[in-house]
């Protein structure tokens, strides 16, 4: 069986300090926005939370900031190839339905990651207004914006993150495999990222 | 529990400053040096330590040389508290059953969202970053005494009693409408002003951030819906449509 690279050893890594940063901080944000004392049983008491989502949101923001070099310029690419996979559904509404070539990362793939950069930029930004708050004028200002702006990517990435885990997982057996082994099989590449297979020379 | 309030009436506040003493003095707060910066309010602000503070007004007056206004400036203890609304941590700032707004510094996380979320700039941080404010010393109203301010208030000034009482006797004493016998459910401090708030340094219309209200009415279900949402997506996708398979092609 031949198989092709699709992530190296660094991204491989990288992905992981963000998948567990990112899940660090998304469940003790839960246990914040609803008072969730269960979490109690997790993390300590609510101070001990209070500071892991701080450091952890550093290990986040610096996690996702190495993220632009392996995804922003693939994400950026956008196409009539892209346009006709979201008009298919990216090929999930039924078994039958089938999306053009694809290059590195699909359409979907793509518009996840810029929704993921965004808001990842914004939640971070807004955290550490509220965190660190800066010697500004209305400080009072700043902080009401910022837990608007923290709250709005959450919300966002709390219903986009699920479903990349689906898709990344139960949907598409065999795309796991990618952030463990950083490699699939050829003929597996072929099916979902044609335009990438062919530029790299198969 | 009937709910309790104080009554402020500034044209009876002398501006003895008694009550900023005794408040202190029953909480264990610590004096802060001041300079004198042109004026005898004195300190110029709400701190830590200082849970309740005399505003010094002066306005310009027909019959008089200058017409002094003193009000009784501390925690509100709002009946829809904007501190309590958007604090993420349980019981570090809750209602206690005469309606005082209190607060728990152990329970507290330092995030300082409070002071954010409060309509009135109220909420304080000390040196160990935890919240720090007027609690209508309800320690004492528990056992059914009255705060130190009012307790220790030479003129009438400020009065504390059942709320529904204060605003009767205010009614019957021919204020039809205290200040913050409405705003944010009602608040458990009333102002007797026989003038616009604005002339006592007050907001005319306090309110919670919108931003606040709307994060507590929209973004947070959405983050539970959405979360939940999401995963019964993917749960109904799996189950109707099924994963994409590769004919023929390995897998993991």
């Amino acid at each position: 069986m031949t198989v092709i690279r699709k992530a190296s050893a660094f991204e491989i890594l990288n992905h992981w300090v963000l998948a567990v940063s990112f899940l660090i901080l998304a469940i003790s944000g839960f246990g914040f926005l609803f008072q969730l004392e269960q979490l109690n049983a997790v993390f300590g008491n609510f101070n001990a939370m209070k500071n892991i989502h701080n450091y952890a949101g550093i290990v986040f923001t610096a996690s996702l900031i190495l993220t632009i070099f392996h995804y922003l310029p693939v994400s950026l690419k956008f196409g009539a190839d892209d346009i006709a996979w979201f008009l298919n559904g990216g090929g999930y509404l039924s078994k039958k339905s089938k999306v053009p070539p694809q290059d590195e990362l699909n359409a979907g793939q793509k518009l996840y990651y810029i929704v993921i950069l965004l808001s990842g930029l914004a939640i971070a930004a807004s955290g550490f207004a509220i965190w660190l708050r800066p010697q500004v004028p209305d400080i009072r200002k700043l902080v009401v914006l910022s837990h608007l702006v923290h709250n709005i990517a959450f919300d966002l990435m709390i219903i986009a993150v699920p479903l990349h885990i689906y898709l990344a997982t139960l949907a598409n057996p065999g795309t796991l495999r990618i952030m463990i082994t950083g490699t699939v099989p050829l003929e597996w590449a072929r099916k979902r990222h044609a335009k990438w297979v062919r530029k790299m020379g198969y | 529990m009937a709910r309790k309030a104080l009554l402020i009436s500034p044209e009876l506040c002398i501006g003895c400053r008694g009550c900023q003493t005794a408040c202190k003095s029953w909480n264990q707060l610590p004096a802060t040096k001041t300079v004198n910066e042109g004026s005898i309010e004195n300190p110029p602000d709400l701190t830590p330590n200082l849970y309740n503070k005399i505003r010094y007004v002066e306005m310009p007056s027909n019959s008089n040389m200058v017409r002094w206004l003193f009000v009784s400036q501390r925690c509100m203890h709002c009946d829809d508290a904007g501190c309590i609304k958007i604090c993420p941590a349980p019981g570090a700032l809750f209602k206690t059953k005469e309606g005082a707004v209190g607060f728990d510094k152990d329970k507290c996380i330092g995030c300082k969202l409070c002071v954010a979320g409060c309509p009135f700039d109220v909420p304080r941080y000390d040196e160990k970053d935890k919240v720090s404010k007027c609690h209508l010393c309800s320690d004492r109203i528990a056992e059914g005494l009255e705060p130190a301010c009012s307790k220790t208030c030479p003129t009438g000034a400020i009065r504390y009693g059942d709320r529904d009482n204060i605003i009767g006797k205010a009614q019957k004493a021919g204020y039809e409408k205290l200040y913050g016998q409405v705003d944010l459910g009602g608040l458990g401090v009333l102002y007797a002003f026989k003038d616009s708030p604005k002339i006592y340094g007050m907001d005319e219309r306090p309110q919670i951030p919108e931003t606040v209200v709307f994060w507590h009415k929209v973004l947070k279900p959405l983050a539970y819906w959405g979360l939940g949402g999401a995963a019964a997506v993917s749960l109904l996708h799996y189950l109707v449509i099924g994963p994409k398979k590769d004919e023929g092609g390995d897998q993991l």
